[in-house]
């Protein structure tokens, strides 16, 4: 009952200023599926696909490109958890790039200790966004907000389409989702000059106000989409490069095009023995783990 | 200059000729980038922000970190006065590689080192530092007398110039008494410390002190007893056996460095075993931890030497040809059997052989202590037995192995004070550093400054202290004893950007600078020569003037002059014109260094190199303890003795005349040597027999192990320790809130049967108590602490700083006594003992 009522909210309070889709577009196709169609439809499934965008294609495990229509690159990280020092370099960085707030990490560092160590030792990972090629957060949002970019396999949130449900949270097997609240660092609730930086994110370049997306968002990791040129590219040595993978103290962090056979990312999947976090799922995670 | 260069698509240095139009050229970069969306889901981009605040807005300034002791190079990106984002220079070898092949490899001066260089967390978190609501913004007058631990200083706001005029004031009625060695400074170690060192020579107190002493003079004094240098760097990359004995590189980092040289080294095949009572993060990456009682390194160091000297493993050349002392030391050892260290480390018997073997049998291997052992009472004698191992096997200066670097940076110009300085800098230190300290280090003696403070000893009473970043409220173990000790100074001032528990005891707070805001030189972190520049970024928030500035304006009010009458603080020091700007007057000095030194280029000049950094081409050279002294410097050298006999010492000029040694006859030939009295690494010195330590003791010339003073005992059977970690630096950085997002408390760690014999859960609240104190803490268990130690990180549990700091984890250091070190003055962090039990 709780879904139905978040739905309801869409068609109550329109996206503001919708892009691809608009409001009428919107109301028209929930009305088309109605009610009963969408009661079973926010566990993921076939009424989903009215909302999301083409399904996804699966990504090649090393190089070789399938001819995907518009899929130009195939973005990824391949993680070594042996230079992995803990250090969360890369959390603090990601803070700095995307300038997300208090409670919104796009990438954390696990510190688990290992089940069969007799000292507890941990093994650090960090650990992004996976960008999986079959999104469980895609499918169940209902109104389309997050999903898969077709150029490049990069999964985003518009945070004019999306209505807070979180749902999106709870589909991720990862927890690579957060809610913004509305909370501040000091630095930007106390009106430092910091607090006129606005948010690179998406190009969209928002300075934080209260009640104004993305406050009440979900927000997630978007491989720092908004460095890459205009053909969707990135370039390590411009800077253009993931802000966690840029900063690294171990240089544990690879980042690249698997569909580039000579990038870095496929060589090390070619060379070493990788894992992916429960694969047994079939989410095809765009990360991997060297152990 | 820093573009973005479309054509070639990175981000380029390039020379300032020309700059100007790739800046244009670069303006067109991104603009065809309307969506973020996809085709089908188009996501509206905002050109305008992107062109305003973009990466090819305002500019990218390289300069150099200074959120810990560390100097990484940093670029940042400052957009309308406002930094945007602070990035790694790739043009630091800071940020890379302690050695210069690795660093040169792929090295272009338009893109910097080959993979790029890192930054660490609390490098990407001096945005938050910088921009912190809780800064002092204003100069602060105490107007409460009383000065007890928790009481309202009642702050008064008051002028920079009235700050400054009774600052200046109370200072010259000192010197005009003819009382300027009462006047105590301390300061922070790696920033604008020449210029501090030069008001108090100019000023006339023996007294400048700096932080080194509270952090790693221990380990300063083994290596120097052993291989004649402070600072030997591993080289960890090429090495094949690294053994580090209490160090946590890969977290308390420092030079963003280390991460990516341990775990690469690993990489390319060498082994990492790791001795600490804790499994700290480096151990994590270790083949093997070893479990260590506290402060017992010394005697497994000396066990493994047994080892080595029994199965006849050490290298029999480099020990014949560059070792003194190696029969008295085998001679010692002979008792010092693994069933003996067993007994004291609680080390088996067996691993001790198997390592000892390792260690010696796989070359280069990599062996080196820091602040775990050395922050205990027989830390210095027992880092030396460490040092002695890689003497045993030829583990100095080679790939692979301890680096003697070359040290040459920006050159700090004595200055020659007038009379009346001259006469009170007679006056012996406060801190008795020279009578009482045989290995001690020119930072000072800081525990026995504020006990002579606290009981009225010592050779005279102070009456002022200028405190400089330094909170020895919670740096200096103790802290019962020293707002006690603070409350007996007339007049403490302290600079700072924060409201530290030391400035809640001030009578002046000045408002501090972040390395943001502000000029310095940052040389000798590498194994050769490089020096950064730190920069402003960003005018001062405040309005306020820098360290320096401050510093050279109570120099104007005081009026300083050197021995030649010249006003030091008003006349350039390279144009010897007056200048009246105190910025530019700083810059000249700056330049004057810098002149005088290895770059010998201007402030300018270095400005202009790529990331702001200069770095000799020449590069890491090794065995150079055998390279002979140049003819060059044989012109015009003094031999002390028979210029053909062995351990004659050479210096550059007569001993009368100030010489300083550079070298020493070996195998008939004047070398660079070792610089130790005998001109090579050295187990056994016995000219240390006729010094004696802080407690009248007399210095042991072997690298004995002699149980720390304080041992647990019924009363308090657990060891206490503490460590640093990534995500903070020392007391400094505990309100800021990015750090406390990866790191927001310091729980006690315990190991889970220790912790089931105290019948404490985890996650519990327990007091820990000392004979001299009790905190309350929350319990973590774990099976990284060995079961007789418990510890947690420093740093956390402030009564002051700000308002995220405040109450946030424990201070664990009002435990302790404010007690040293007798032969080099380190304070002894991490020699406690308490009981634990639930609160």
């Amino acid at each position: 009952m709780a879904a139905m009522n978040e739905l309801a909210q869409v068609v109550k309070t329109p996206p503001k200023e919708p892009s691809a889709m608009t409001r009428r577009e919107l109301i028209g196709r929930l009305t088309k599926l109605g009610a009963s169609a969408l009661a079973t439809a926010i566990g993921g499934g076939a009424v989903m696909e009215a909302l999301s965008p083409a399904p996804a294609v699966a990504a090649p495990r090393t190089g070789t490109a399938e001819p995907a229509t518009t899929r130009k690159f195939y973005y990824g990280m391949v993680i070594d958890t042996k230079r992995c020092v803990g250090c969360k370099a890369c959390v603090v960085a990601c803070k700095a790039e995307n300038k997300t707030p208090p409670g919104v990490a796009y990438t954390v560092v696990l510190d688990g200790a290992l089940g069969n160590n007799p000292n507890d030792k941990p093994l650090f990972m960090t650990k992004p966004c996976f960008h999986c090629e079959n999104p469980p957060c895609v499918d169940v949002c209902p109104v389309g907000a997050t999903f898969k970019r077709s150029q490049d396999g990069i999964v985003v949130v518009d945070y004019d389409r999306c209505i807070g449900c979180r749902y999106c949270i709870t589909g991720c097997p990862y927890g690579a989702r957060s809610f913004d609240f509305g909370e501040n660092y000091p630095a930007v609730a106390d009106h430092t000059p910091y607090a006129a930086v606005p948010s690179p994110e998406y190009g969209q370049y928002q300075v934080r106000r209260e009640d104004a997306s993305p406050i009440g968002n979900v927000r997630k990791c978007t491989f720092c989409i908004h460095l890459q040129d205009a053909d969707g590219r990135y370039d390590r040595q411009a800077g253009r490069w993931p802000a966690c993978a840029k900063t690294c103290t171990g240089h544990a962090i690879h980042f690249g095009d698997f569909a580039d056979v000579n990038s870095e990312v496929s060589r090390l999947l070619r060379e070493r023995q990788a894992i992916r976090l429960k694969e047994e799922l079939g989410t095809n995670p765009n990360v991997y783990y060297l152990l | 200059m820093y573009v973005f260069d479309d054509k070639i698509g990175r981000r380029k240095f390039l020379k300032a000729a020309g700059a100007t139009a790739a800046v244009a050229a670069a303006g067109a970069g991104l603009s065809g980038c309307a969506s973020f969306g996809s085709k089908d889901r188009r996501m509206a981009a905002n050109e305008a922000g992107a062109s305003q605040w973009g990466r090819e807005a305002g500019e990218w300034i390289p300069s150099c970190c200074n959120m810990c002791g560390g100097q990484s190079g940093i670029l940042a990106h400052v957009v309308d006065g406002v930094v945007v984002k602070i990035e790694p220079n790739h043009w630091n070898p800071n940020n890379y590689s302690n050695i210069s092949t690795d660093f040169f490899e792929g090295y272009t001066e338009e893109y910097g080192c080959a993979e790029g260089g890192a930054l660490c967390p609390k490098g990407n978190a001096g945005i938050m530092q910088l921009y912190d609501p809780d800064r002092v913004k204003k100069p602060l007058k105490r107007t409460n007398r009383d000065k007890s631990p928790g009481a309202d200083p009642q702050w008064s706001e008051i002028s920079w110039d009235q700050a400054l005029d009774e600052i200046a004031a109370k200072l010259k009625q000192l010197r005009n008494a003819g009382e300027a060695h009462k006047l105590l400074w301390m300061s922070e170690d790696h920033s604008f410390t020449h210029i501090q060192n030069d008001f108090c020579k100019l000023y006339g107190t023996p007294n400048y002190s700096m932080h080194s002493n509270l952090c790693d003079v221990a380990r300063k004094a083994s290596f120097r007893m052993v291989m004649g240098d402070d600072r030997p760097l591993p080289d960890m990359i090429q090495s094949k056996y690294i053994l580090l004995f209490g160090w946590n590189p890969t977290s308390a980092i420092k030079w963003v460095y280390l991460p990516r040289i341990l775990t690469q080294g690993i990489e390319r095949g060498a082994k990492l075993v790791v001795v600490d009572p804790y499994l700290s993060d480096t151990a994590t990456k270790a083949n093997e931890w070893v479990a260590i009682r506290p402060g017992t390194d010394g005697a497994l160091a000396l066990a493994m030497g047994h080892v080595i000297v029994r199965d006849e493993l050490y290298d029999k050349d480099f020990v014949a040809n560059w070792v003194s002392g190696f029969a008295e030391y085998a001679a010692y050892v002979k008792d010092k059997t693994p069933q003996w260290a067993e007994k004291i480390t609680s080390i088996p018997a067996r691993t001790l052989e198997r390592l000892a073997a390792e260690v010696a049998t796989t070359k280069p291997a990599c062996i080196d202590v820091w602040s775990g052992p050395g922050q205990h009472t027989n830390g210095v004698q027992g880092g030396r037995a460490i040092a002695a191992l890689a003497a045993l096997l030829g583990g100095y200066d080679r790939p692979g192995t301890q680096i003697i670097p070359d040290k040459r940076g920006n050159k700090h110009a004595e200055v020659k004070p007038d009379a009346g300085a001259q006469q009170t800098l007679k006056n012996p230190r406060f801190d008795q550093l020279k009578e009482k300290y045989p290995f001690g280090h020119s930072s000072g003696v800081y525990t026995q400054l504020f006990m002579n403070l606290l009981n009225g000893e010592g050779p005279y009473q102070p009456k002022m202290m200028m405190c400089v970043f330094q909170n020895p409220m919670m740096a200096v173990p103790g802290a019962q004893n020293i707002v006690k000790a603070l409350a007996k100074l007339e007049t403490l001032v302290v600079i700072d950007t924060m409201l530290s528990e030391t400035a809640m005891l001030a009578d002046y707070v000045l408002p501090g600078t972040t390395y943001l805001e502000r000029y310095d030189l940052n040389s000798h972190w590498v194994t050769w020569s490089a020096l950064g520049l730190r920069q402003p970024v960003v005018k001062p928030l405040f309005g306020q003037p820098t360290e320096y500035e401050t510093v050279a304006a109570l120099g104007r009010r005081l009026d300083l002059r050197e021995e030649t009458g010249e006003a030091f603080f008003s006349i350039g020091r390279l144009s010897r014109q007056p200048v009246e700007d105190l910025t530019a007057w700083y810059e000249e000095f700056l330049s004057n260094e810098l002149k005088q030194g290895a770059p010998g280029i201007t402030l300018d000049e270095l400005k202009r190199l790529p990331g702001a950094v200069w770095v000799d081409r020449k590069g890491t050279r090794y065995e150079k303890y055998a390279e002979p002294l140049s003819p060059e410097k044989l012109k015009t050298a003094f031999f002390d003795g028979n210029p053909r006999a062995e351990g004659t010492a050479v210096y550059d000029k007569p001993k009368d005349q100030g010489g300083k040694r550079i070298g020493t006859v070996i195998g008939g030939q004047a070398v660079r040597g070792f610089f130790t009295p005998s001109g090579k690494a050295e187990l056994y010195t016995p000219s240390f027999a006729q010094k004696k330590d802080a407690n009248g003791n007399p210095v042991n010339p072997l690298p004995e192990y002699k149980p720390r003073d304080w041992q647990p005992d019924e009363q308090y059977p657990l060891y206490l320790i503490n460590w640093k970690e990534a995500n903070h630096t020392h007391t400094r950085t505990q309100n800021n809130p990015w750090l406390l997002d990866i790191k927001p408390n310091n729980p006690l760690l315990i190991h889970p049967e220790t912790a089931g014999r105290l019948g404490i859960a985890e996650g519990d609240e327990v007091w820990v108590e000392s004979p001299h104190s009790k905190v309350k803490a929350h319990a973590h268990l774990t099976r990284r602490m060995h079961p007789e130690v418990v510890g947690a990180q420093h740093g956390f549990g402030h009564t002051a700083l700000g308002k995220n700091a405040r109450g946030r984890g424990t201070n664990f250091g009002g435990l302790n006594t404010t007690k040293s070190d007798p032969l080099s003055g380190q304070a002894v962090h991490k020699e406690i003992c308490v009981r634990v039990h639930r609160a």
